[in-house]
């Protein structure tokens, strides 16, 4: 049965392996549905958000228990002789948590997680040590679950590449027992990435049931790729689908989102970002067509919008310019910590933050409103709150 | 006799035996300066500091290298910007002295002007070591420099205090033994009464022009890599951001100017509009005008008021 065919009562009862497989029927049976319509500003491309939608959200889907509500909490000792007061940012994080639940850290626990669930803790490594997530940041997270009853190896620290995580500090001497995880590995130049039968190595980390499909848009001919091998080992398939790994779609639970507070050209690289190109694989064919839209159309996933339940943007150092990859010139101390459980309301906050900096600096500022369309577009979904009227920032100076 | 026709170098006439004596000592001239530049290695390995360098910095290993499209390889976030202005190949070797590490990035551009449009987009307001006299920037984990068409990222990964002059030295190194820069005629082009320290820019494509504005989609001032587009913004009074665009032609620029105007974004609003001028309101409430004059348009914007 397709599940567009599907009741809102009979729908709700459908769990994670029924919606991947009624989704797949849909693929498959070539009615990609599109778009829904959602407005004047709805995209032409054809993906498989329909599906998305279609599948009933869970009790902590986006935007969670706070839409539109976003926390700032600034403590100038943070950051002090370039280096990062654990303490600080520890008092820093339980002042977010509390500042945004309303109610103290046990409460704020039981609001997201139980002491069964498996959270993966995304950080960004990308751009270390000058703007990626702090692992400061990542210890005062971890503190709180364990002290609240999840045992370490129910943790994991992950991004989507391997090759960072260590030199952003992310390594079992500072995590002990925390897991520590990527979707995939590169192979080395000279050394084939695929496997006895042609798969690429990382292929079984993902999960072919669930995906994010562009129509018609492969993973071949893409620009700024060597050739299609090179785009192949560097995004495991070439295919029209962008498969989800298997630590979002089957073993994660919950999810927390640390993000790194950095731009990209004149939009930002935070929050949605963070998880939007790194919950999948197969993404360098949709830079182009998509863009920041596929920070909307991820999220919007199941697997991802139900389980996606705090995000964390580390902004104790922060880059106003040349991002994502670091540029010393351009990073600066801003000594603050973002909290949220809508990551849209939290990119609008930090977005218009990051332009005033901008202009502040000098920079010339391309403020077109392609660059937060993705952000209204989330808000029309009804994933999170983009309208600046509509977002309440409480922001704590410690 | 045959002829093997060097690149940039038109194939001679045949003529008198002194004439081709000149030739082929040209011909030779023209091969050892780009053998000298590492113009014709497979890689740009030769140009980098050696092992032993100020006596403790060993080569890590082979330098890796990424040529072309490659690029997104070695770059994550931000290799459009190089492919745009004409990336031919970069080379990045690490260096290791007792447990401390520095990496250097050698780009080789198609041209100077691609090298110092790079340049220009990513070095900020510049901070120069005053014994280091290449064009540069300097950090205490970064240090780039430009020098003809290369330009050239320094880095100190660990921020190691110690180490800042240390980037100094690689890159005056480096420096060395890269051609002489010479001048890139697009910025002379700029008006330099008012011109805000800093600001300049080149352009060859969508993306550098979208750091500025969006005028419309994809390559609308038809620049296709080809077109260096010169910009900076100018201070009180009258503060505005100026764009010159310096076709090949008379023509070239007309259709551009042609092309512009029948693709402007739906976000830029004409108030008025001739054969040569369009006068727009912009997404953020500035305003801006782009004039076609002879073989070159010029484009202003993050205007207080219309222009008159």
């Amino acid at each position: 049965m397709a599940k567009r065919d599907v009741s809102p009562d009979l729908a709700a009862t459908l769990n994670r392996r029924e919606f991947v497989v009624t989704t797949g029927a849909v693929v498959a049976g070539g009615l990609v549905l599109g778009v829904p319509s959602l407005g004047q500003e709805t995209p032409a491309i054809e993906t498989n958000i329909a599906d998305f939608l279609k599948v009933p959200k869970g009790p902590h889907a986006l935007p969670g228990p706070f839409p539109g509500r976003v926390v700032k909490v600034t403590d100038a000792h943070a950051l002090a002789d370039d280096k990062f007061d654990a303490k600080v940012v520890a008092a820093m994080f339980e002042h977010g948590v509390r500042s945004l639940t309303g109610t103290n850290m046990r409460k704020s626990f039981r609001m997201f997680f139980t002491t069964n669930d498996v959270i993966g803790l995304k950080v960004n490594p990308v751009g270390a040590p000058l703007i990626s997530t702090k692992p400061e940041v990542v210890e005062a997270t971890v503190r709180w679950l364990v002290d609240n009853g999840v045992r370490p190896h129910n943790i994991v620290i992950w991004d989507r590449f391997d090759l960072d995580l260590k030199s952003a500090g992310f390594t079992p001497e500072r995590f002990p027992g925390v897991r520590i995880e990527a979707l995939q590995t590169m192979a080395d130049e000279g050394k084939s990435c695929r496997d006895a039968t042609g798969k690429h190595l990382s292929a079984g980390n993902f999960d072919p049931d669930a995906f994010y499909l562009l129509k018609g848009v492969f993973g071949k001919g893409v620009r700024g790729y060597q050739d299609d091998e090179y785009y192949f080992n560097q995004h495991v398939f070439n295919g029209e689908q962008s498969y989800f790994g298997n630590l979002i779609t089957k073993r994660l639970t919950k999810i927390v989102n640390l993000a790194a507070y950095k731009n990209t050209g004149n939009g930002i690289s935070m929050a949605t970002k963070n998880l939007g190109y790194a919950a999948i694989c197969n993404t360098g064919r949709l830079h182009a067509p998509l863009f920041f839209r596929v920070c909307t159309e991820v999220l919007a996933a199941p697997p991802v919008r139900d389980k996606l339940v705090l995000n964390v943007t580390d902004g104790l150092r922060a880059q106003y310019d040349d991002g994502p990859d670091k540029n010393e010139k351009f990073v600066y101390a801003n000594n603050a910590l973002y909290f949220a459980t809508d990551p849209f309301a939290l990119d609008m906050v930090c977005h218009r933050e990051l332009v005033a900096k901008r202009k502040a600096m000098g920079v010339n500022v391309n403020e077109h409103p392609k660059f937060t369309d993705y952000l209204h577009y989330a808000q029309r979904l009804g994933l999170g709150v983009a309208d600046p009227a509509r977002i309440t920032l409480v922001e704590v100076k410690a | 006799m045959s002829w093997t026709k060097v690149p940039g170098m038109a194939a001679p006439s045949r003529g008198c035996s002194c004439h081709r004596r000149a030739t082929i000592f040209c011909a030779f001239a023209i091969l050892a300066a780009l053998a000298a530049t590492g113009a014709l290695a497979a890689d740009d390995t030769d140009l980098l500091p050696t092992s032993g360098f100020a006596g403790v910095w060993q080569r890590d290993g082979a330098a890796k290298l990424f040529r072309g499209a490659e690029l997104y390889g070695a770059i994550d976030g931000g290799a459009e910007i190089f492919l745009e202005f004409g990336f031919e190949r970069v080379t990045i070797q690490r260096y290791l002295a007792r447990s401390q590490e520095i990496s250097l990035a050698l780009y080789r551009m198609s041209d100077p002007a691609a090298a110092l449009g790079i340049y220009l987009a990513k070095c900020g307001k510049e901070t120069p070591e005053p014994s280091f006299y290449e064009r540069h920037t300097a950090g205490r984990y970064q240090l780039a420099c430009v020098r003809e068409r290369f330009f050239a990222v320094v880095e100190n990964p660990a921020g190691v205090p110690a180490l800042a002059p240390v980037l100094v030295a690689f890159a005056r190194a480096l420096a060395a033994k890269l051609p002489a820069s010479t001048p890139v005629a697009e910025l002379a082009l700029l008006p330099k009464q008012g011109q805000i320290a800093g600001s300049q820019r080149l352009i060859r494509g969508p993306v550098a022009f979208a750091e500025l504005i969006t005028l419309g989609e994809g390559d609308v001032l038809e620049l296709r890599g080809a077109v260096t587009a010169a910009a900076a913004s100018y201070g009180d009074p009258g503060a505005h951001t100026l764009v010159l665009v310096p076709y090949l032609d008379a023509p070239a620029a007309a259709a551009a100017f042609a092309f512009l105007s029948r693709h402007l974004d739906p976000e830029i609003k004409p108030l008025a509009e001739t054969a040569t001028k369009i006068v727009f309101k912009d997404y953020a409430g500035g305003f801006g005008d782009v004039t076609l004059a002879g073989s070159v348009i010029t484009v202003r914007f993050h205007l207080a008021e219309p222009p008159r």
